[in-house]
């Protein structure tokens, strides 16, 4: 029996797990190899050829006389990989196919003597979508769990279509990476969902006389100087002989990937994956490229596992954050689902700062403040609209959501192009929303006021530039914006309105979380709110608590009462196979439905058999995992139904 | 249909497509001239000798003309001619290499190659065929003679008359037996013939006291360099127990036109290690009685296209093999050694497991 049991915890579709084969339990992610004798490493081999112990990985070579030999020699201890011809699926296009085929066709013949779990799909080169799915679904519903893909360590087309077909496999597969994978290629393939990988290129390497670091290779010999390296295997470099040397080499290589392991690991738990991967695409032009492969069509792929909130802080240094699912998501969510309040006749363009959130900052509690001096009681009637790179546009509403009140961007005010064009693109849309005679304030300069410029000829509203030529926060500037202001409110007969900041907040809030019409839904104009921004802001409806604004993370949580309110809406809910809900946590394998759209993280509403409110909760996984999965935590309770139902 | 059909299928289909054009594009070569003929000493039965080797100019093997598509690492028909020579220009062929002979003193051997099979009615006309055995049956210089066939068309009728004419010479025949796994031969090869009928061939010719020579092949494609080297030590082992006189072990080469080039041009495939050569002919030695002769010239060794080592040693394991093909001793692989074995059984171990061409 081998099985794959996956864990809490999600940095896009990385994931951490249990591998059970025979008699060992393994932690996921892990290491493969012929080699390793660390702990926590599977050893792998070839069928018939390797010497073979308990729990392997073991290859069936496709010359092997399946009838007697394997029935004989192998136990259910092991999981084994179905044989398939070496080169064969880059024939033609239908080649693929046919090596999913031939496996289907063997695994049939000998599933009845050894047990599916053990088996490991070979996935060849590159498959036509719908005859892959039909045969993986096929294995599937016969008990296999498992797929290995290959890599050739060119990261062109090949590796890439092995990272595209990953991603169409069913989330309860483990999946193996073998080939040639450089140390700098595991947290990539490791926030891609793989699990476990192939340290081969580490005996490789070091048969070439080349040890391997994070991000590249270096040849050592005893005629230079070499590299200095901390690792207990490097001590005796210096004088080796050849003979041992190439020994020394695959421990300091093998202890190179446990080492980028770990980091990968760590810097998931920390909700920092992302920035690994990105702070590693410089390793060379071809790691750089096949990481924008995957931003741009493995994207719905990754986003699907990326939770909804994350680090405290969240660096986005380069180009490659720029589309980011983080951040991609954020600028998605913006434009179909955040609706501005009517009544908006002044929208105020202000310039992002490095303290989040913005109104934190020295700059914006001047604005504030000049704001607030000009408008006073008309304030209301203003709208705020905070630019910045590579969110796009942040309203003054949302300044505490995820990633708005967490990002951190090198600020030198000089912006390149693509941010540029990503922000402009992202303000027009944004200002559609807005009636076209309300009127824009720029107060703006350098980098920003490159933005409006950009975007200025498809803005229909009129446009008052407060601070082309001087900073924002100078005198001469803030005097400006205060005069227009000041101009506008009289022109406009601006009128008094009750202060609305908490209502605009937890209504904007909302259907940013919930989707449009959530914000209506809870906080209609009987709403009674109370509370601090800065906070926690308390939403009630009569005398029932609706919902929560946790400043802290910028969400909300519902009560049982909000979620009543939201099951309209058909968004975010979970349904259980049973009746109401015990404990404190949903298991996976007690949800028979849930949204497609929930991402872990995400405020969820959990209905009973018969689709009736029993629960709110946090997601622990995205709501195809809830359906897919049948261990884990789906969802952690906030509140349940209680009483005899 | 049958899954192993449909992958087979798509082999032909590829091996007709990396054949191209390239046959109909044949130069159509003066047809009185054999493609090529060779001297060169040689040891024939116990005493030194010279051995004549000819390459008759011919359409070319049938199997590879045809819709099947040829074997997937051949392209050996290329050194054919365009159009059929008739009966009289094969023999002017014939005659003409002989002329190379003139001034040789006996012993002599007379090999006789086309770029198909010499016993294929349809390649060489029978009346051309006995008029070329009548003539070596005139020279009594010529001991022995040497020959190429698929294994179907080596039946009794046709080992009668080659007994007939050529008297008390030693015969050898030789076949591309390739593998003794059907299904390699079969899916990885595509030579079109099974190991039964490849049998019963030795057996028939061993009825005339004809010998056999087969062609023992490593690494087709679609297989690992680890599955290679098994499957042709499995080869040996097998073809002794048949009862062959001599094994002529092939690594592949790279040839213009073939699915295996087509798959060595994208990466797909290596052309075997000379150290799972030498590995093999280790095991062969060691499964085989003294009289037979295990031989290995490899096509361009050393070189990418061949088979090849790491570049360091390979001109010291060309010299092994040559050496152990004329002295049967497997002393000569004994001093061999090079960093690259380790590569070497890296390669071994890791595709086997990854299916990640080791190049």
């Amino acid at each position: 029996m081998v099985e794959f049991r996956i864990g809490r915890g999600h940095d896009g579709p990385a994931r951490l797990g249990e591998y059970l084969v025979g008699s060992t339990t393994y932690t996921t992610p892990l290491l493969t190899g012929a080699i390793g004798k660390q702990d926590n490493y599977l050893k792998y081999g070839t069928f018939g050829r390797s010497s073979i112990q308990d729990s392997m990985l073991l290859s069936m070579p496709n010359t092997l006389e399946l009838d007697d030999k394997i029935l004989l020699e192998t136990n259910d201890s092991h999981a084994l990989i179905l044989p398939s011809m070496i080169s064969f699926d880059s024939l033609e296009s239908n080649a693929g196919t046919l090596m999913l085929q031939h496996q289907l066709e063997t695994f049939r013949m000998i599933k009845s003597h050894i047990d599916p779990s053990c088996f490991v799909v070979r996935i060849p080169e590159d498959v036509e979508h719908s005859s892959f799915h039909q045969i993986i679904t096929d294995f599937h519903n016969d008990g296999v769990r498992a797929a290995a893909f290959s890599f050739d360590g060119l990261l062109g087309s090949t590796d890439f279509n092995s990272m595209k077909l990953r991603s169409r496999l069913p989330t309860s597969w483990i999946t193996i990476a073998l080939g040639r994978i450089a140390p700098s290629t595991l947290p990539l393939l490791f926030y891609l969902g793989f699990d476990i990988f192939d340290t081969g290129h580490a005996d490789e390497a070091a048969v070439k006389g080349l040890r391997l670091w994070y991000n590249g290779s270096e040849e050592v010999s005893s005629t230079k100087q070499n590299r200095f390296c901390p690792c207990s295997s490097c001590a005796s470099i210096e004088g080796a002989t050849d003979a041992s040397l190439v020994d020394i080499l695959r421990n300091h290589n093998l202890n190179t990937y446990t080492s980028m392991l770990s980091e990968s690991i760590d810097a998931m738990n920390a909700g920092k994956l992302r920035w690994l991967i990105e702070s590693m695409t410089h390793t060379s032009p071809s790691h750089a490229s096949i990481v924008r492969l995957v931003d741009k069509y493995i994207y719905d792929y990754i986003e699907e596992f990326t939770p909804s909130a994350g680090a405290k802080v969240i660096p986005l240094i380069g180009p490659e954050s720029y589309n980011a699912p983080a951040v991609r998501r954020y600028r998605q969510y913006l434009t179909s689902r955040y609706q501005p309040l009517p009544h908006k006749p002044i929208i105020l363009l202000l310039p992002c700062s490095a303290k989040k959130p913005y109104s934190d900052s020295k700059s914006h509690k001047r604005f504030l403040t000049t704001v607030e001096d000009a408008l006073g009681s008309t304030s209301g009637s203003l709208a705020q609209v905070i630019l910045t790179s590579p969110l796009g546009v942040v309203p003054r509403e949302l300044e505490r959501i995820f990633p708005a009140a967490n990002y951190d961007i090198p600020v030198t005010g000089d912006w390149d192009y693509e941010e540029t064009s990503i922000a402009a693109d992202t303000l027009v849309q944004h200002l559609t929303k807005f009636p076209s005679s309300s009127t824009v304030v720029a107060h703006v300069s350098g980098g920003y006021l490159g933005i409006v410029k950009a975007a200025e000829e498809r803005i229909e509203q009129s446009i008052i530039y407060t601070t082309p030529e001087f900073s924002p926060t100078s005198r001469e500037s803030l005097v400006a914006l205060h005069e227009t202001l000041t101009d506008l409110k009289s022109i406009l007969e601006l009128k008094t309105t009750p202060p609305s900041a908490l209502e605009e907040i937890v209504s904007a809030t909302a259907d940013f979380q919930f989707g449009r019409g959530a914000g209506e839904l809870l906080v209609p104009e009987n709403a009674k709110l109370g509370g601090k921004p800065y906070r926690q802001i308390i939403c009630r409806i009569g005398k029932e608590q609706v919902c929560s604004f946790i400043a802290d993370v910028g969400l909300l949580s519902l009560t049982l009462h909000g979620a009543k309110r939201l099951i309209e809406l058909e968004r975010y809910w979970v349904r259980l196979d049973a009746p109401a809900v015990r404990g404190g946590s949903i298991f996976a394998v007690g949800v028979s439905e849930a949204d497609p759209s929930i991402r872990p993280g995400d405020e969820v509403i959990v209905l009973n058999e018969n689709g009736d409110l029993t629960a709110v909760g946090r997601s622990e996984m995205s709501g195809r995992e809830m359906c897919e999965l049948s261990r884990g935590r789906a969802v952690t309770v906030r509140h349940k139904l209680e009483g005899d139902n | 249909m049958d899954i192993h059909q449909q992958i087979h299928d798509v082999i032909k289909q590829s091996t007709l497509k990396a054949r191209g054009k390239s046959i109909t594009k044949r130069k159509s070569r003066d047809p009185t001239r054999p493609s090529a003929a060779w001297t060169a000493p040689s040891r024939i039965g116990t005493d030194a000798g010279t051995s004549l080797s000819i390459v008759l100019s011919t359409i070319g093997c049938t199997h590879a003309r045809s819709d099947e598509g040829g074997c997937t690492m051949c392209s050996y028909l290329l050194d054919g001619t365009s159009r059929n020579p008739t009966s009289e220009e094969l023999l002017h062929q014939f005659r003409t290499a002989m002329t190379k002979l003139q001034t040789s003193n006996a012993p002599l051997s007379v090999k006789i190659y086309t770029s198909g099979s010499f016993l294929d009615p349809e390649e060489i006309p029978v009346d051309a065929r006995d008029a070329i055995l009548q003539l070596i049956a005139s020279d009594d210089r010529v001991k022995e003679m040497v020959l190429e066939s698929r294994p179907e068309f080596v039946v009794d009728s046709t080992m009668v008359s080659i007994r007939e004419i050529l008297g008390d010479r030693n015969i050898e025949i030789g076949m591309g037996l390739e593998s003794s796994n059907d299904f390699i031969r079969t899916l990885c090869i595509n030579k079109n013939f099974d190991f039964e009928s490849f049998k019963l061939a030795v057996k028939t010719a061993k009825q005339f006291d004809i010998g056999t020579r087969a062609y023992v092949l490593l690494k087709p494609p679609f297989l690992t360099e680890h599955d290679a080297l098994i499957d042709s030590q499995q080869t040996m082992s097998d073809a002794i127990k048949v009862g062959v006189s001599t094994i002529s072990f092939n690594p592949v080469n790279i040839q213009r036109n073939t699915l295996v080039e087509f798959l060595w041009k994208r990466g797909k495939y290596r052309s075997p290690w000379l150290w799972s050569v030498v590995e093999v002919l280790k095991h062969a030695k060691s499964q085989s009685t003294s009289n037979i002769n295990i031989v290995c010239d490899p096509v361009a060794a050393g070189k990418p296209r061949g088979t090849h080592n790491c570049g360091n040693c390979d001109s010291e394991f060309v010299t092994a093999i040559r050496n152990f093909s004329l002295d049967q001793d497997v002393y000569n692989f004994e001093s061999l050694t090079c960093d690259c074995k380790e590569l070497w059984q890296h390669c071994l171990e890791h595709e086997d497991v990854s299916l990640v061409v080791h190049r």
